[in-house]
């Protein structure tokens, strides 16, 4: 029987030795702690998770396996070096899972660490001599080969894994002759919902981290290094530089125009819905709702499609007013940048109201009929009727829709304007999602730290409208949105 | 006092409802004709379309259109490439909204109020466009199928659609499965996933429509491997050749016959182009019009 001090001890151990687990697969995605960059040629920014198909590797070396600077065999060792990191790393993060069970599952989890160990130190063998094949390479001045830093890091990092599993391994109590492997429901539980937990964090947390980019005076490309740390320079070079600043004055009012032309009219799907139940024919009723709704379902390339068909001078849109006589000559509507604001509010409208209006539909079916029926007798007429029953029985939804469209005021999306916008018309349809997608990534001069400090910005400024608006909303109606 | 009923309507009445239904069917005529009018003119004589003679009904049909997209080999790929990232995106997302939404009911679960809440509260922020891409591009998903897959896997808002679902299902069905010795994954796969099978229909029509419909995706994460396009994307760059054409032409520069022609070409084939992608919506749009329907009412209850 153990002393209770010394199980103590192993308590302890045991949480170090899964903190340390689960650190040590994290590393995996660290690029400076990346053991596999051993040439130049392979990008900084890479970390060992990146490294583990086998083209991120290769596709730098394309020119240097032509010109002959460096043989295949090196980079064949590059990558079984990768790979027996990589599945060292992943016997760790098997280790962290079995090390959450009872003695015997701990014990498991110490030999799965040992084994862990043993394999990345073989890795980082493995990948020490590709180091000497690059360093012996035709022409290493080409390849620039290196000894990462990651390299060491790595072989200190699996040399205390193993020493960590050893002591595990001797500090805990040899099980009982009959115990069983066991876990508790609360970690079954918790490593069920683990990977998908992990794929939050890879595509939903992890961005967050890409924010530095905004203090960095960077290029596609190129690296992050202490030569380009800027600091807030871009935050100033916003405000004070007149093309930059004349550029977010046109967007934000484009981007406040078509959203308050939306706000302005929020109350139409309510005023559609109301309408529509006015209808007496229930046949006639599914069919409107049918077919309005069926705009929603098709994408902002095929509205665009729509409009290029209906609009364009040899469109149906020409030939109805020429027809009538109300115009002379077709003319082209898509290309001409008059109006953009109206026309992209009308695009909105024509591909949305029947969608918005359901949610009123389905309110009103769910008003008490007595309400009617007592309003009947009180001698109110139709549009008594709607404005004094139906009306006050939408309100709290019609609230809530608002202020969600009031938090989302700086975002538009980008997908409609992106398929609308053209020389003509682009200074009037260029919304902030619009502006940071071509300032980034789509203009011939991209500005990536700029466009990241705009989108930080803009997610700043959505997150506070979110939650002032849930206050409001908690203030008036005693019930949050969100 | 008036007598109930309706029978007989007062004038004014009469004309509400009069205003009313032209109203009604002005709008839904609106909606159904531009899909109406984009299918008479890629079926009807080039020619007469380019003169922009057909405008109410079809002239000189013919499915020459049609055919000539068949001929076209990078719309095949694009054609496969969607079909694929449909069919494949909506299994894994509406499997791991099942399987999530179903865990963060168990209340034995470890830190599970934390757990949810980390995933929920993704919905509401997000770390902008340019760090998004560059993630996606550290992590190897650009120029990558996977890349239209893996980051649509998790989606919150269908977590909170199951977990409300699952809460709604008898709690005793699961607790005498557990009783009967049945683990977590077989009431998953023997209760749960059956029971849910309302809620999953919803998940998967909404996931396959948004699978099918993404472009910007396309655009953003598969700019030098035009083999990943999708189908709108492709319709998209169709588009804009066509587009810019013929404002070339507008703005008189001089143009060549080929170049007319072209232009003519470029309209057709987007037009036809943008009618295969919008038919299977339209084919499944009837059958599926209730779980459209439903889903944006649960979008209502909050998680």
């Amino acid at each position: 029987m153990p002393k209770r001090g010394s199980f103590r001890a192993s308590g302890a151990l045991t949480a170090v030795f899964r903190i340390y687990l689960a650190a040590l697969f994290l590393s995996a995605f660290i690029p400076y702690l990346n053991p596999a960059r051993l040439s130049g040629l392979i990008s900084k920014n890479a970390s060992l998770f990146t490294l583990l198909s086998y083209p991120a590797i290769g596709s730098n070396f394309v020119r240097a396996l032509d010109r002959g600077w460096v043989e295949q065999p090196a980079l064949t060792l590059t990558y079984l070096g990768t790979l027996v990191c990589g599945l060292g790393i992943a016997l760790a993060a098997a280790a962290f899972c079995v090390s959450l069970g009872n003695v015997r599952m701990r014990r498991l989890s110490a030999k799965l660490a040992g084994g862990a160990a043993l394999t990345g130190l073989a890795g980082t063998a493995v990948l020490l001599l590709a180091h000497g094949a690059f360093a012996g390479a035709p022409n290493p001045e080409r390849l620039d080969p290196m000894l990462p830093p990651g390299l060491p890091a790595c072989f200190g990092l699996f040399g205390l894994a193993l020493l960590l599993a050893a002591a595990v391994w001797l500090t805990l109590p040899k099980p009982a002759g009959d115990e069983r492997y066991e876990l508790k429901p609360k970690y079954r539980l918790f490593l069920m919902i683990l990977p998908f937990l992990a794929l939050v964090a890879l595509f939903s947390y992890l961005p967050l981290w890409g924010w530095r980019y905004a203090l960095y005076d960077y290029r596609a490309g190129f690296e992050l290094t202490r030569e380009t740390f800027v600091g807030f320079r871009w935050f100033r070079y916003l405000f004070s530089n007149a093309a930059t600043r004349a550029d977010i004055v046109r967007v934000l009012k484009n981007t406040f125009a078509m959203s308050g032309l939306g706000l302005a009219f929020s109350w139409l799907p309510m005023a559609f819905a109301i309408f529509l139940s006015e209808i007496r024919f229930n046949t006639s009723k599914r069919v409107v709702q049918t077919v309005t709704t069926i705009p929603h379902f098709i994408s902002w390339v095929l509205v665009y499609s729509v409009a290029f068909a209906l609009f364009s001078t040899e469109g149906f849109v020409n030939w109805a007013l020429v027809g009538t006589g109300i115009i002379q000559e077709g003319t082209n509507y898509l290309t001409s940048g008059e109006n953009m604001w109206l026309k992209m509010w009308l695009w909105g409208t024509w591909k949305g109201l029947g969608w918005s209006a359901i949610i009123y539909i389905a309110g009103i079916s769910s008003i008490d009929p007595q309400l009617y029926e007592a309003a009947t007798v009180d001698g109110a007429g139709r549009f008594a009727k709607m404005w004094h029953v139906t009306v006050p029985g939408l309100t709290s939804a019609y609230f809530v829709m608002l202020l969600l469209s009031i938090s989302n005021i700086l975002s538009n999306g980008m997908d409609q304007y992106l398929v609308f916008s053209n020389a003509n018309n682009k200074s009037a349809i260029e919304v902030l999602d619009l502006f940071i997608y071509n300032l980034g990534l789509a203009s011939s001069s991209t500005n990536i730290p700029l466009a990241t400090l705009i989108g930080v910005l803009k997610s700043l400024i959505s997150v506070t409208l979110l939650f002032g608006a849930n206050y409001a909303s908690k203030w008036v109606r005693e019930e949050s949105i969100v | 006092m008036k007598k109930k009923g309706g029978v007989r309507q007062p004038p004014e009445d009469l004309l509400f409802t009069f205003f009313n239904g032209l109203f009604f069917a002005v709008f839904t005529l609106l909606c159904i004709f531009p899909i109406y009018y984009l299918f008479i003119n890629t079926i009807s004589d080039n020619r007469l379309v380019q003169a922009g003679l057909v405008n109410l009904y079809p002239r000189g049909v013919h499915l020459n259109n049609y055919r000539m997209l068949l001929n076209v080999s990078e719309l095949f790929t694009s054609a496969l490439v969607t079909a694929a990232r449909t069919a494949l995106g909506t299994l894994l997302m509406v499997l791991a909204s099942a399987f999530t939404g179903y865990l963060v009911t168990q209340r034995e679960m470890l830190a599970r109020k934390f757990i949810y809440r980390f995933i929920i509260i993704t919905m509401y922020f997000n770390a902008g466009l340019l760090p998004w891409f560059l993630n996606i591009s550290m992590l190897g998903l650009t120029n990558n199928f996977w890349g239209y897959i893996i980051p649509a896997i998790v989606q919150p808002f269908n977590i909170i659609l199951v977990k409300t679902y699952v809460e709604s299902i008898p709690k005793e069905l699961e607790e005498s499965a557990f009783i009967d010795g049945a683990g977590y994954f077989t009431v998953f796969r023997r209760i749960m996933l059956p029971l849910c099978k309302p809620i999953l229909a919803t998940i998967a029509v909404f996931g396959a429509v948004g699978h099918w419909n993404s472009f910007i995706d396309s655009i953003i994460l598969m700019g030098s491997q035009p083999r990943l396009y999708t189908l709108q994307h492709r319709l998209w760059i169709y588009l804009n050749q066509a587009s810019n054409l013929s404002r070339l032409m507008e703005s008189g520069g001089s143009l060549t016959e080929a170049d007319l022609a072209a232009a003519l070409n470029g309209r057709i084939t987007s037009l036809t182009i943008a009618m295969v992608t919008i038919i299977p919506i339209l084919l499944v749009y009837p059958f599926m019009q209730r779980y459209f329907q439903k889903g944006i009412m649960l979008g209502a209850v909050k998680g």
